[in-house]
C-alpha cells in the first residue's frame, strides 16, 4: 500500500485527508489488507461465489406506481434546491 | 411505584390492570431517561409525540400486542418527521420523509417510540466510540463500552429504561452489545425482517432484530416486526409464525453443537468456565452436545472485513451533499463539492472502511479480493448446512469476554476481531440470539445460539429454557443515575 494507491483510492471514494491523517490511513489500510490477504491461501477453484445468503429471492414486480410525488418532501432535505431542483455548482461553461 | 427493569409482559400487565395509565407509564420512562442521561444512549427524543400517543391510548385502550410499550428505536432506523443520524455527523439534520417498515410494524402494534438511540456512526463499530454524538457508558460499570453499534439500544434496556428497544446487526451489532450489556438480542434470518429504511451498511449482512431484558420479550417484538415487504427485495415471502408459541416446551434430547475451530483455550479462564457452566446447565435440561467441526469458520472475519467494507463504500456513495446531508460551505466545483462533503461528515472508522471497499472493489484488485471473499464466504456456509445436518443449533460464547475500557482499545483489527463469534451467522444468513449467562467482575458475558434458517422459534425456546432456570438475566446493573 503505496501513498499513490491511497491517492488513487482516495479519489475513488471522494474523500481527502490532510498530511498528518495521511499516513495513519496507509499504515491502517496496509494492515487491514495484510489481515485479509489470509483469504489467498484457501483453494476457492470451482467455487460459486455467493453474493447474498438468499440467493433465490429478488422477485420481480409489476412496474406500478405506488407513490404519489412528494418533490416538496424530497427537496426539503437538500442542502440547496430551487422549488423544481437539485442545486450544484455550474458543471457547464 | 417503579416500572425500571420491567418487561414487556410486565408492563402490559400494569397497563390493562390499570395499575398505571399509559401517560404515567410514558412518564416515567421519560424521568429514567433524563436520570441517566450521563450514559448517551439516546441522541434524540420524541417527548411530545410519544405523550400524545399515551394519552390517546388512555382515552382509547387498545388490545394490541404492545399496547402503551415504550420503545427505543437505534437512530439507524429512519423515522418520519423524526431526525436520523445514523451516529454520523453526515445526518445531522435529516429529517426522513418516511419510516422505516419496522418503525411502522411496531408502531402499528401500539408501541410508543420515545426516541432514537446512540449507535457507531452508520453501524461501524464494536464499542459504539465511533459515534458523532459522543460514546455511549454501559451502565454496568465505570468508563466501560456498551459494545456496538447497537449500543445505545443495549445500554438504554440494560438500564431499565426502556423494556425493548431496535437493533440491527450487520456483524454482531445486536448480539455483542447485548452480551456486553447483559441483555437478550437475537439476529433473525437474513430476510426475516424488511430492510426497508434502514440506512444500508452492507445489504447482503443487515437485519434488524429486537433487544430485549428477555428472550419471551425478543419473541413478542419479533412476532410485530417480521413481514414480507414489497419495498425489499431481499424481504422473505414465507409465514411469520407465532415466536411465543412453545417457547416453553421442554428441549430434551437437543442436539448442540460445538465448534471444535473456536478456539477458546485463548480466552480468559473465567470466560471459559462460565461457558463450560452453561454447556453444564443445558445438558441438566437434557441437551446432548456434539463437536462439530466449520473447517473454514476462522476465515469469516477476514471475510467479512472484505464483503461489507465494499458494500459500505457502494452503499455510502449516496452521500454526495447534493441531496441531503452535510454539503461543504462554498464548493468550488462539483468534486470539491463531493471529497470535502464527505470527508467533513464522514469519521475515521467509516473512511477506513470506504476506503478499504474501494481498494477491494477496484479494477485489479476485484478478483483477488472481493469474489474470493464471496467465494470463501460460500465455504463458510456450506459448512454450517453440513453441521445443521448433524445437530439442531449451534452453540458458543458471543464475545471473547466482558465489556473493556473506552478509549482501551485503538488498533482497528483488534476492534474487528471482537466479532469473531458473531460474524459467522451473518456471512450465511442466520439466526443467532445472545443470552445473558455469567459475571465477570460484575461485568456480563453473554451466551450465543445459532440456529439453521428461519429456526428462531428454536432459539426462543432453547434460549427461554435458559431463562426459566437461571437469574444471570435478571440482575440489574449498580445504579448511579443523576
Amino acid at each position: 500500500m503505496d501513498k499513490e494507491t491511497v491517492a488513487t483510492i482516495s479519489y475513488l471514494s471522494r474523500l481527502a485527508f490532510d498530511k498528518e491523517n495521511e499516513e495513519k490511513i496507509t499504515k491502517d489500510l496496509e494492515n487491514i489488507i495484510e489481515f485479509v490477504d489470509q483469504l489467498d491461501g484457501v483453494d476457492t477453484s470451482d467455487i460459486e461465489p455467493l453474493k447474498s445468503p438468499l440467493e433465490k429471492t429478488a422477485k420481480t414486480r409489476e412496474d406500478e406506481i405506488t407513490a404519489k410525488n412528494r418533490k416538496e418532501q424530497f427537496l426539503k432535505n437538500a442542502p440547496d434546491a430551487n422549488e423544481d431542483y437539485f442545486l450544484v455548482p455550474r458543471v457547464v461553461e | 411505584m417503579s416500572i425500571q427493569f420491567k418487561t414487556i409482559k410486565e408492563l402490559s400487565f400494569m397497563l390493562r390492570s390499570k395499575e398505571i395509565s399509559n401517560h404515567e407509564l410514558t412518564i416515567e420512562t421519560f424521568n429514567l431517561v433524563e436520570n441517566n442521561k450521563h450514559l448517551n444512549a439516546f441522541i434524540t427524543l420524541d417527548k411530545e409525540k410519544a405523550l400524545i400517543k399515551a394519552s390517546e391510548l388512555d382515552k382509547k385502550p387498545s388490545e394490541l400486542s404492545l399496547s402503551g410499550i415504550p420503545v427505543a428505536q437505534k437512530d439507524l432506523f429512519v423515522t418520519k418527521d423524526l431526525r436520523t443520524t445514523c451516529g454520523s455527523n453526515m445526518l445531522s439534520n435529516f429529517i426522513p420523509p418516511y419510516s422505516a417498515t419496522v418503525i411502522e410494524n411496531l408502531e402499528a402494534a401500539g408501541c410508543i417510540s420515545i426516541g432514537k438511540t446512540n449507535m457507531d456512526e452508520f453501524a461501524m463499530g464494536s464499542s459504539n466510540e465511533t459515534s458523532f454524538y459522543g460514546n455511549v457508558l454501559n451502565p454496568w460499570g465505570q468508563n466501560l463500552v456498551p459494545g456496538g453499534s447497537s449500543g445505545g439500544s443495549a445500554a438504554a434496556v440494560a438500564a431499565g429504561i426502556v423494556s425493548a428497544a431496535t437493533g440491527t446487526d450487520t456483524g454482531g451489532s445486536i448480539r455483542q452489545p447485548a452480551s456486553l450489556c447483559g441483555i437478550t438480542g437475537i439476529k433473525p434470518t437474513y430476510g426475516r425482517i424488511s430492510r426497508w429504511g434502514m440506512i444500508a451498511f452492507a445489504s447482503s449482512l443487515d437485519q434488524a432484530g429486537p433487544m430485549a431484558r428477555t428472550a419471551e420479550d425478543c419473541a413478542i417484538l419479533m412476532n410485530e416486526m417480521c413481514s414480507h415487504d414489497k419495498k425489499d427485495t431481499t424481504s422473505l415471502d414465507e409465514d411469520v409464525p407465532d415466536f411465543t408459541e412453545g417457547i416453553d416446551k421442554p428441549i430434551k434430547g437437543l442436539k448442540i453443537g460445538i465448534v471444535k475451530e473456536f478456539d477458546l483455550s485463548k480466552l480468559d479462564n473465567d470466560v471459559v468456565k462460565i461457558f463450560e457452566d452453561s454447556k453444564k446447565h443445558y445438558e441438566s435440561l437434557g441437551v446432548e452436545f456434539v463437536e462439530v467441526s466449520l473447517p473454514n469458520i476462522n476465515l469469516s472475519v477476514p471475510t467479512y472485513y472484505v464483503v461489507a467494507p465494499a458494500e459500505c463504500s457502494s452503499n455510502l456513495s449516496r452521500f454526495d451533499g447534493i441531496r441531503y446531508g452535510n454539503r461543504c460551505d462554498n464548493p468550488k466545483d462539483l468534486d470539491d463539492l463531493y471529497i470535502r462533503s464527505r470527508s467533513e461528515g464522514f469519521g475515521d472508522e467509516v473512511k477506513r472502511r470506504i476506503l478499504i471497499g474501494s481498494y477491494v472493489l477496484s479494477a485489479g484488485f476485484y478478483d483477488a479480493y472481493y469474489k474470493k471473499a464471496q467465494q470463501v464466504r460460500r465455504l463458510i456456509k456450506d459448512d454450517f448446512d453440513n453441521a445443521f445436518k448433524k445437530v439442531d443449533l449451534i452453540m458458543s460464547p458471543t464475545t471473547r469476554g466482558a465489556a473493556f475500557e473506552a478509549g482501551s482499545m485503538s488498533d482497528p483489527i483488534e476492534m474487528y476481531l471482537e466479532d469473531l463469534f458473531t460474524v459467522p451467522a451473518n456471512l450465511a444468513g442466520l439466526p443467532g440470539i445472545s443470552i445473558p449467562n455469567g459475571y465477570v467482575d460484575n461485568k456480563p458475558l453473554g451466551l450465543q445460539l445459532i440456529a439453521n434458517s428461519l429456526q428462531e422459534s428454536l432459539l426462543f425456546n432453547v434460549a427461554h429454557n435458559f431463562q426459566m432456570t437461571t437469574d444471570w438475566h435478571l440482575k440489574t446493573p449498580p445504579l448511579e443515575t443523576k
